[in-house]
């Protein structure tokens, strides 16, 4: 190749840079839309999506923000990993290490843990946002299945992740947590002994703890993640403008729009489509959606950002066996379930959670009317969902109790004095 | 606020955003990689006491320290220290006449480390000697000193 | 067929806004995270001391490395330790920061040179967050979730005391005197505490404390100790009245099976003025003291004659080991007479009753009184420090004190004491005001002043939970257990010369001198003369040996035994064929030293040292040189001073002293015949 001319040179590069993104930056609209579905990253989206998709109180991108926190958990826990040793008294060293003398590792610290906070939070704030438009019903009751269990997974990744420390605030809280799971009747002992790794928590337990959270949860959590988003795109966004009446969609005629896209239009046709009935309805996905996209992400980080920068991310003294603190607290989200064992064990403890888990599990194979589908607290809903929004209620109340109002020996305190 | 800015306006914030998150998205790459590098050494100090300027005999016999891998000298013009790693692959040298050998390749070295014959492709390093306030022998492990290097004390 | 309609591919503007907002913000925090790590407390510190570093002459730091940058790390894998205070304690190994101002201040004093900080670090003696980087996260003030916060400097002889667990550690004081309170306020007793293991503290057995004591001593003594005797060591057990009641039931009905020996004493001839000359002769003030004078082995004699009963006295003085067998009071020769004199003498002298009479003997044949009072004595824990037949031993009463400078403080109660709740405090207050922390207490008020009190804190504050890698601790010897047997095993019991002499550190401390070597320090004759009639050979001393009126043979034995046994082969192997001229440059040495200052000859010369007339027959000629040589070999603290003599010198100086005192001293010395 001859290199001399500039001209040459320029079109060298241009080759290498076409083997590795095929699409240039695009400039025309089929540019657009091939740069969607030729990325292995970006073709989770469709070429183009209707416009009222791209309202923020469409979904309130509660979605993306878990993702956009998975993703910052597993970059900032990677990190953290290269300094972080899974073995007492070690393992509370390394934490002060990354306190003092890690460059930048409390900000890293801090990110990590108030992230995995708002990832609990955002999760559970997205299920009741998929609850509240009754998104779960037909045909998207797996995929509500599948979330649920994405809560599990968050729920359990923040619990393994908590015992990292080895301070008094995750010895106890972990002590109290699997004291908890320990209650279930016929497999509670076995499974406190298999997660502990023994009778009490030492070594094997942070070892298990560990390679819980950094290996296999979140390994289930990308396989989930993945199915969960496949399932949108296949069963479609619950929330488009105008929908096809279930006979048109049973048909797989789409009045308005006779547009195919070679393979897809083999597969089985999106119910309620993402693509608008309207053409003057689409829009792009690049740049529109992923702009917004992009902002919410970058909001994110800065958010977090912020908070790390502020407030820092509790590290009490060392764990000590012989020294239980009181209160022993579990982690935050587990205080209501706390807050229910304090009034009875097996019933607070096992049958409520256990029952809340099924509940959530078989709501959308008995509740499969798929009236006020998509809409915001449709008023066909209006009972199902007041149902629901008062056991959240009482559940976030029992969380608040718990975390607010309960002080040593678990008596009532009032928490401004 | 007008529900259309001008083009050029809205380009510049385009572009005040893309240099913007740009420079942030390298500055925290590169905040990664200073992440990466460790500030601290769980290792046992490059810098330590070998003991006082007499316990080390006078003369041309060194006094050899396996723990460090050195070689102390108490020559006439004073104190010197010289690594016992062969820059080859590594293997403790011996004493060889004046000079050092090699047991592993055979490399051989004269008395001030230079290589005199054999695989080893550079002499063996000098270390800095120091005096410290409480009159012993202190090895810099980091500090490397040519062989005209010596410490009167 | 849909034609593609244009759409507008431009974004609303307010979106274009929130891209550039939310792209600035990012690149504000990052400069705020930069920031942020620049201007860590740590770095601005170092800036400081390069800025120091140049106004100061021949730094050592400047000498090895060009720049002082970045954390410095102690790193102590034997002790679990990390330490970066050498990031901001910059001048703290280099004696050219001597008086700068913190923290780049050198060290004071010469611990660094015992103490290096590569092999200690510095949170083993100051205590500290040693992983921090800062001053407020190094807990140089109490800090939250740092259990061990630095220690106060007046307090920091506690953590000398967690590698050296020797009883009199070096550079101390205060640390070696609360280890010395522990055993002589008889903590041992009752509690177990690590580091003191082997020894022991006993008070009185009590078998025959019915015969023994008036009772109405015994109710003021049990109600407060020191209301009879200031220095007592048995702490006040703030018993009630009906406590009292009953312990005084119980322990009088605690009588010696045999019955004492004086029955048949002639008491209406006692001679008292025969018994004070008696008790003068027998330096009773040796061991006890009288209006605080004296030696403080056995009980003060002040006010005895209002505590012990007539013929409990008479059989002590006559049988100690018969009535009370661990006493460590030795058995005197005496005829009964003299005991009936020296009896009658004691209990008319030393009382503040006067007259001398004795109360009828009362006996308590209450038998509830008598069980009460014996719950009560087990239930305080009595028989801990004073043995009793009729109890069986139950072990020690109080908690064992294993780790307890590492206890939670605020597991403890602290009472109504506002203090800061920590384990140093809490055990101050134990210590000093037990029944003061808010709930009952066993323990008893031992009357401790403040000061007391805190060094018994450092003691007690040293002893921690984990235990240190062997090569950093340094133990306690622990004496062996001396028990000759034989006649001469027989004589050290009768006469208690393990009271105040020790045998291979084991034994009392009165005497300053171990028997270890005597028998090539001392002469045979002399030795076996002295026994029988102990002399003065130091003036100014108040503990005399006591004259035991021995028999000769026994004092024989002894010498004997002195003479085969307690011998230092380096010392037996002099040669003592002296020359007068040695004799002579001797004799000038003596003047040119000035020995003369503090050793008498004749009748002149000082009173610091032991009088010298009598060293030839006195001392042998071997110690006498190697102690001139070398005194601190042989007592450490002693006031001799070390000339530094040549051995010509010493030997010279030799010849002379072992020449005093002999009949034949003259001709030594190579004068002409008297």
């Amino acid at each position: 190749m001859n290199q001399s001319t500039p001209g040459s040179m320029a079109a060298w590069l241009d080759g290498v840079r076409r083997s590795v993104s095929r699409v240039g930056w695009p400039v025309t609209d089929k540019d657009r839309a091939a740069a969607m579905i030729s990325s292995l990253f970006l073709h989770i989206h469709p070429a183009r999506v209707s416009r009222h998709v791209l309202k923020p109180t469409y979904t309130f991108a509660l979605g993306l923000i878990a993702g956009i926190l998975f993703l910052v958990l597993s970059v900032t826990g990677l990190a953290l990993m290269l300094y972080y040793v899974p073995y007492p008294p070690e393992a509370y060293r390394s934490m002060k290490d990354l306190q003092f003398v890690v460059t930048f590792g409390i900000v890293l610290r801090n990110m990590h843990r108030w992230s995995a906070h708002a990832m609990v939070a955002i999760v559970f704030v997205h299920m009741c946002r998929v609850f509240w438009t009754g998104s779960y019903k037909p045909p998207r009751e797996f995929n509500w299945v599948v979330g649920v269990l994405l809560l599990l997974l968050t729920l359990g990744l923040s619990f393994t992740g908590y015992l990292l420390p080895w301070d008094q605030l995750a010895f106890w809280a972990i002590t109290v947590g699997t004291n908890i799971a320990a209650h279930a009747p016929v497999v509670g002992e076995q499974m406190k002994f298999l997660l502990l790794g023994g009778h009490v928590i030492g070594p094997m337990t942070l070892l298990r703890f560990y390679v819980l959270h950094c290996v296999i949860l979140p390994l289930a959590m990308l396989l989930l993640v993945s199915l969960h988003v496949w399932r949108v795109r296949k069963d479609g966004l619950s929330g488009a403008a105008t929908q096809a009446s279930p006979e048109e969609e049973v048909a797989g005629v789409f009045p308005a729009s006779t547009k195919t896209y070679g393979l897809m239009a083999l597969s089985k046709r999106p119910r309620a489509s993402v693509e608008a009935r309207d053409p003057n309805d689409e829009v792009f996905a690049w740049p529109h959606l992923l702009y917004r996209e992009l902002l919410v992400a970058l909001a994110v980080i800065v958010a977090l950002h912020v908070v790390s920068l502020v407030f820092m991310a509790p590290l009490e003294e060392m764990a000590d066996p012989t020294r239980t603190p009181n209160p022993a607290k579990a982690p935050w989200y587990f205080l209501g379930l706390q807050e229910l064992v304090h009034y009875s064990t097996l019933v607070g403890g096992v049958i409520v959670p256990a029952v809340l888990v099924l509940a959530l599990l078989i709501i959308p194979y008995v509740d499969r009317d798929p009236k006020g589908s998509g809409r915001w607290f449709a008023p066909e809903r209006r009972i199902t969902n007041s149902i629901f929004t008062a056991l959240v209620a009482l559940f976030v109340g029992l969380t608040i109790v718990g975390t607010l109002f309960r002080g040593a020996n678990w008596a009532w305190v009032w928490p401004w004095r | 606020m007008p529900s259309e800015l001008p083009d050029p306006v809205r380009r510049s914030m385009f572009a005040i955003g893309c240099i913007a998150m740009g420079a942030a998205t390298a500055g925290f790459l590169a905040a990664t990689v200073r992440f990466f590098v460790p500030n601290v050494l769980y290792e046992p100090s490059r810098r330590f006491d070998i003991g006082a300027p007499s316990d080390f005999p006078p003369g041309g016999a060194a006094t050899f320290l396996p723990d460090w891998r050195l070689y102390v000298f108490n020559g006439t013009d004073g104190f010197y220290a010289i690594s016992s790693v062969c820059t080859h692959l590594g293997c403790n040298v011996r004493r060889g006449g004046p000079g050092f050998e090699c047991p592993c390749h055979g490399s051989q070295f004269d008395e001030s480390g230079q290589v005199v014959q054999g695989p080893a492709p550079d002499p063996l390093a000098w270390y800095a000697l120091s005096l410290s306030p409480h009159a012993q022998l202190v090895v810099d492990l980091d500090q490397q000193v040519t062989p005209e290097f010596r410490l009167r004390a | 067929m849909g034609v593609a309609v244009e759409i507008k591919n431009t974004a609303p503007p307010r979106l274009h806004l929130a891209f550039a907002g939310l792209g600035l913000a990012l690149l504000a925090i990052f400069s705020w995270m930069l920031l942020h790590e620049g201007t860590a407390e740590w770095r601005t510190t170092q800036a400081r001391f390069r800025r120091l570093e140049a106004t100061v002459k021949n730094p050592y730091q400047l000498a090895q490395s060009a720049t002082v940058a970045g954390l410095r790390q102690i790193w102590l894998p034997d002790l679990g330790r990390v330490d970066r205070c050498r990031t901001c304690h910059l001048g703290i190994d280099d004696p050219a920061f001597t008086g700068a101002s913190p923290p780049f201040a050198a060290h004071p004093g010469a611990w660094l040179s015992t103490h290096p900080t590569d092999r200690f670090g510095c949170t083993v003696c100051h205590d500290g967050q040693g992983q921090a980087t800062d001053y407020v996260n190094a807990a140089h003030q109490p800090q939250p979730f740092v259990p061990r916060p630095m220690r106060p400097l007046e307090t920091i002889e506690a953590n000398c005391g967690t590698c050296h667990r020797a009883l009199d550690p070096p550079a101390a004081p205060r640390l070696a005197e609360g280890r010395r309170l522990i055993i002589a306020l008889g903590c041992i007793s009752c509690h177990d505490i690590p580091g003191f293991e082997g020894l022991t503290f006993r008070g009185p057995a009590l078998d025959s404390i019915g015969n023994k004591v008036r009772p109405g001593w015994l109710a003021v003594w049990l109600k407060d100790p020191k209301s009879y005797l200031p220095q007592s060591k048995m702490g006040n057990f703030r018993l009630s009245t009906d406590e009292i009641a009953g312990l005084q039931g119980f322990l009088l009905s605690q009588r010696l099976q045999e019955p004492l020996d004086s029955t048949g004493v002639d008491w209406k001839n006692a001679d008292t003025a025969n018994g004070r000359a008696l008790f003068g002769e027998l330096r009773c003030v040796s061991c006890h003291s009288i209006n605080g004078r004296g030696g403080t082995m056995g009980p003060e004699l002040t006010r005895i004659g209002d505590k012990v009963a007539r013929d409990w006295l008479f059989s002590y003085l006559k049988d100690p080991h018969r009535v009370q067998p661990d006493t460590p009071m030795l058995q005197y020769r005496l005829t009964d007479n003299q005991l009936r004199d020296l009896t009658a003498y004691l209990l008319e002298e030393y009382s503040s009753a006067g007259d001398g009479s004795e109360p009828p003997s009362a006996t308590y044949q209450d038998a509830r009184l008598v069980s009460a009072g014996r719950a009560v004595f087990e239930r305080r824990g009595c028989q801990s420090c004073h043995r009793l037949a009729a109890i069986k031993d139950a072990g020690r009463i109080g908690p064992s004190l294993a780790g307890v400078a590492d206890r939670d403080p605020n597991e403890w109660p602290y009472g109504s004491n506002v203090v800061r709740h920590t384990t140093d405090n809490y055990i101050f207050l134990k210590v000093l005001l037990p029944d003061t922390l808010g709930q009952p207490s066993l323990m008893p008020t031992f009357g401790l002043t403040p000061a007391d009190a805190a060094k018994i804190t450092l003691a007690l504050a040293s002893i921690r939970k984990s235990d240190l890698p062997a090569s950093y601790v340094l133990r306690r010897p622990a004496p062996a257990p001396y028990q000759p047997a034989g006649t001469f095993g027989e004589l050290v019991t009768r006469y208690r010369c393990l009271s105040c002499h020790s045998v291979g550190g084991f034994g009392g401390d009165l005497s300053t001198v171990p028997l270890d070597r005597i028998g090539s320090q001392l002469q045979h004759d002399y030795t076996a003369k002295y026994l029988l009639n102990p002399g003065a050979v130091r003036v100014n001393v108040e503990a005399r040996m006591p004259v035991f009126r021995m028999l000769p043979d026994e004092a024989k034995s002894i010498a004997d035994y002195f003479s085969a046994v307690f011998l230092d082969d380096s010392l037996d192997q002099y040669d003592t064929n002296f020359t007068p001229s040695e004799t002579r440059r001797g004799q000038e040495l003596y003047e040119q030293l000035g020995c003369r200052a503090c050793h008498q000859l004749g009748t002149q010369g000082g009173y610091v040292g032991p009088e010298l007339s009598t060293t030839g027959v006195r001392l042998k000629p071997g110690w006498i040189a190697a102690w001139l040589s070398k005194p601190q070999a042989y007592k450490p603290d002693t006031l001799q001073p070390d000339y530094g003599l040549s051995s010509a010198d010493a030997r010279a100086l030799t010849a002379y002293l072992s020449s005093l005192g002999r009949s034949d001293a003259a001709q030594a010395r190579g004068e002409n015949a008297p």
